[in-house]
């Protein structure tokens, strides 16, 4: 509980208008893009924003010395309940802190605080000529505080890779409100434990990360995408799997089963072709149109080989967004179909992937669900999506069971439970099974360590 | 205990909000959460306000209606929204869900609606707002709002020098066939505001046209939008009734156009009503789809530069982007601004409940305009005129803000 004395402390910090403990301002933190139910709401007791690291530190100081629980926030556009503030306290939001410090065109690499949109970070250096590739589907409206800290993924993986694969350097406010410095600018750093690494994707539970040092790759000069249509999802993902053995690296590889493309058609209000039971949406980039045409045409033969039904290379930049557009609004556009909607975010090698769909499928079958499948196809990360209605008597037990059976699989194969969304409070009954003992007993002497009181980000990942 | 008509109202938002998985995508979109992002002020923060008081868990009170009333129904979420969420209809559905059952301190709207609802008080004011101050609605009608009009009289002297002054405009010959027989809907805020932009509205329709003469009542949004909705039916029907007997019913108010055009589906389950109302508004036209359609040309080219701020309610609420653009690529140079969909903040009285909000909206929307360079920004609505014309004064003379009617 916290004193109206210490809420007077916080505000001292922040000034009043950015402490906030009006009960429906409160209501507003108490969700993230998760199926988390809304009520009982998770409050918070106060909505702090502060707009500096000082003050991230001096808040941080103050609520160790009370025991205060303390969540982290960006947009609140987590899909598995990481910014929620299970054991209320404060909701610590860095919407504010929304600054690009220093963009280091020589070194390529920039200094962004924890509020700036990942989009706005993208458009920033790439009006200098660098690419900062990851793009999860949000980034739009996501922060890199929150990307860092999910170490969120996105549909370039199969190239780029993930977040973690361009954070050179963070500041992090740890428990107590020391303020660390990790990582830098040299690429070739083994001073120490790599504790850039550890704080990336730690769901906010071992600190507070302020700002981050992002390294960037020179921008691909020419970019295309290419819609490849099949009968079956298995001959997509055939397909996929060949053009990877090929040599060939698209910078993008989505699929969509027939679920996803009647979503697509009934939200567009198109028709859809029922002979279609899957499409795959390919980005490729390059040196230039020639070397884009190539890759198309290299894939066109294997696609062709893998009995593709319709193969096309968008014509203009217009059609390439709308098809990305698709693309990205799909998750939302089927959520809006049924009642109850379980997205989750398994991953596997990506020789395994057409063996894990077909293993979906016969979940769904054995539990007489609708389990829609789409995801990053190129790199083995897939999102199904269990379409239910929770207030049907028996279906929540059914969907239990399909979930354990979908994790089940996807250990079976060499897989894991999240790629790219966390484990927050959605996955943790499942972590153990993936993670072992010994594994979840090695992340609690992590935590132990750097938040001795447990008040970051309590209740998350174990 | 919730009667029939909340039932209904919790239940018309609900179906809307419930399609909401709270993804975020229309956070950077919302104007007002870019002003103070705070989750309550966006369009999501909203729309799970508006579900949790469908589906239990927020109580109503005066506070949750607060939270509802900051919304500058502007659609840029709903534009943006994967699934195309109405949050503009759930607000409004909620907003009188609250007003009923907070029998709500919504005393100041209740005083708009009221002049709005007769036009005898619309046309007092129009003759003289300080009156409306004398009789103690100076609270409604705050000083310094009234926008200081730029007149076509002004703009031709300006611009297309002394030679346009010298007579009557030449018809333009629209082709409008003799049988259409049109009628011009004189919205409050152009009666009452600009009544110089209206008279030329009325001079377009007589350029190709004998427009009949009507003497219409308040559209009604301002009504709908804060919790009067009796009121709003009320006024629907009395303009149903008016233009019974036109083909055409021309609005040179986006937001008047936009509410008449959507009348029908506020009297979908009354089966005296329904039809004709299905009728009336499918005979709403915007002044500049009207003049498209008639194949108007400008009466003059003048040697100035426009840029075009789209109203809310004529861009994302009917689709009318194109008209304006051309027109005033006929009547001149065009420059297109920035973000020129984006709301200005007028939003009805949105700029009056919440001066300092809407006056930070509207300086990233001047910043739009100056850049562009032009000499006047254009656009088709009263309401957004208001903010433009403040825009203007701020500027310090850099541009002027008018009507399309007078300037082509």
């Amino acid at each position: 509980m916290m004193t109206d004395d210490l809420k007077k402390k916080i505000r001292d910090i922040v000034g009043a208008e950015n402490a906030l403990d009006a009960d429906l301002d409160r209501f507003g933190y108490s969700y993230d893009a998760s199926f988390v139910p809304l009520f009982p709401a998770n409050k918070p007791e106060l909505v702090v924003r502060p707009a500096t690291t000082q003050e991230v530190s001096k808040i941080m100081a103050v609520a160790h010395a009370h025991g205060i629980p303390v969540t982290p926030r960006g947009a609140a556009s987590g899909r598995t309940g990481g910014s929620i503030p299970l054991q209320g306290g404060i909701s610590m939001s860095l919407e504010r802190m929304t600054k690009i410090l220093e963009l280091d065109v020589n070194t390529m690499m920039v200094w962004a605080e924890a509020g700036v949109r990942t989009i706005d970070l993208y458009n920033a250096c790439a009006a200098k000529g660098l690419f900062y590739p990851p793009d999860p589907a949000s980034w739009k409206f996501s922060t890199i505080g929150g990307n860092v800290a999910e170490n969120a993924g996105g549909m370039r993986a199969v190239k780029y890779g993930v977040t973690s694969n361009y954070v050179m350097g963070l500041e992090v406010v740890l428990a107590d409100g020391t303020v660390l410095l990790t990582g830098g600018k040299a690429i070739k750093n083994v001073t120490g434990y790599n504790l850039t690494s550890l704080f990336t994707g730690s769901e906010g539970t071992l600190g507070i990360i302020t700002k981050a040092l992002l390294r960037l790759i020179p921008m691909p000069k020419k970019r295309g995408t290419l819609q490849l249509m099949f009968r079956t999802l298995d001959d997509g993902c055939a397909t996929i799997h060949r053009i990877l053995q090929s040599g060939l690296l698209p910078a993008a590889a989505e699929i969509m089963d027939r679920f996803c493309l009647e979503a697509v058609a009934k939200h567009r209000k198109t028709q859809h072709d029922p002979a279609v039971g899957c499409c795959v949406i390919v980005e490729i980039d390059g040196e230039d149109d020639a070397a884009l045409d190539t890759q198309a045409r290299r894939m066109e033969a294997v696609a062709k080989e893998c009995g593709v039904y319709q193969f096309r290379v968008a014509q203009s930049q217009q059609e390439s967004d709308e098809l990305w557009a698709i693309r990205r609004g799909l998750s939302s556009a089927i959520a809006s179909l049924v009642p109850n909607r379980l997205g989750e975010d398994i991953s596997v090698p990506r020789d395994a992937f057409p063996e894990v769909v077909r293993r979906i499928g016969a979940i769904a079958e054995r539990h007489k669900l609708t389990i829609a499948v789409y995801g990053h196809a190129g790199d083995g990360n897939i999102h199904p999506s269990i379409l239910c209605d929770l207030s049907k008597p028996g279906e929540e037990e059914r969907v239990h069971r399909a979930v354990e059976e979908l994790f089940d699989a996807t250990l079976a194969v060499g897989g894991t439970l999240s790629g790219e969304h966390g484990i927050g409070i959605t996955k943790r009954p499942y972590i153990a099974k993936a993670l072992g003992e010994a594994g979840v007993k090695a992340l609690a002497a992590v935590k132990q360590a750097l938040d001795p009181k447990g008040i970051l980000n309590p209740g998350k990942i174990w | 205990m919730r009667n029939d008509t909340d039932e209904k109202l919790l239940d018309a938002a609900r179906k809307i909000v419930s399609q909401c998985d709270r993804c975020g995508t229309c956070l950077p979109a919302c104007p007002l959460f870019d002003v103070n992002s705070v989750e309550a002020s966006s369009a999501r923060g909203k729309n799970v306000i508006a579900r949790a008081l469908a589906e239990g868990g927020i109580e109503p009170t005066p506070e949750a209606l607060a939270k509802v009333n900051f919304c500058l129904l502007c659609r840029s979420c709903v534009d943006i929204c994967p699934s195309k969420i109405a949050t503009d209809d759930a607000m409004i559905h909620i907003r009188q869900y609250l007003v009923n059952k907070t029998e709500a301190a919504n005393t100041r709207y209740k005083a708009i609606g009221g002049i709005l609802k007769s036009r005898g008080m619309v046309r007092l004011a129009a003759g003289s707002l300080s009156l409306l101050r004398k009789l103690g609605l100076n609270g409604v009608f705050p000083h310094g709002m009234v926008p200081e009009e730029y007149t076509r009289a002004h703009f031709l002297a300006a611009f297309a020098g002394p030679a346009a002054l010298a007579g009557q405009a030449p018809p333009s010959g629209a082709a409008v066939t003799a049988s259409t027989r049109v009628a011009y809907f004189e919205g409050c805020g152009m009666r009452m505001m600009f009544p110089e932009a209206a008279a030329e509205t009325l001079n377009l329709l007589k350029a190709g046209t004998k427009p009949l003469v009507k003497d219409n009542v308040c559209c009604g949004l301002p009504h709908l939008a804060h919790g009067l909705r009796g009121e709003f039916l009320e006024l629907a029907r009395k303009n149903i009734e008016i233009y019974e007997d036109a083909d055409a019913v021309v609005c040179d108010c986006a937001s008047c156009g936009g509410t008449l055009k959507h009348l029908a589906s506020y009297f979908a389950d009354d089966p005296q009503w329904k039809d004709r109302a299905a009728a009336f508004s499918r005979k709403v036209m915007d002044l500049t789809e009207y003049l498209a359609k008639a194949g108007y040309t400008p009466r003059q080219r003048v040697d100035a530069t426009f840029t075009y701020h789209d109203p809310c309610h004529l861009s994302r609420g009917q689709g009318i982007r194109k008209q304006p653009r051309d027109l005033l690529k006929a009547a001149g140079d065009f420059v297109e601004m920035k973000e020129a969909d984006l709301c200005c903040g007028g939003a009805g009285s949105f700029h009056m409940d919440y001066p300092g909000i809407a006056s930070k909206i509207l300086d990233r929307k001047m910043a739009s305009i100056e850049k562009t360079g032009a000499a006047i920004v254009v656009t088709g609505c009263p309401g957004c005129l208001i903010q433009l014309a403040k825009a203007a004064k701020a500027s310090g003379g850099r541009f002027k803000a008018m009507h399309i009617s007078q300037v082509i």
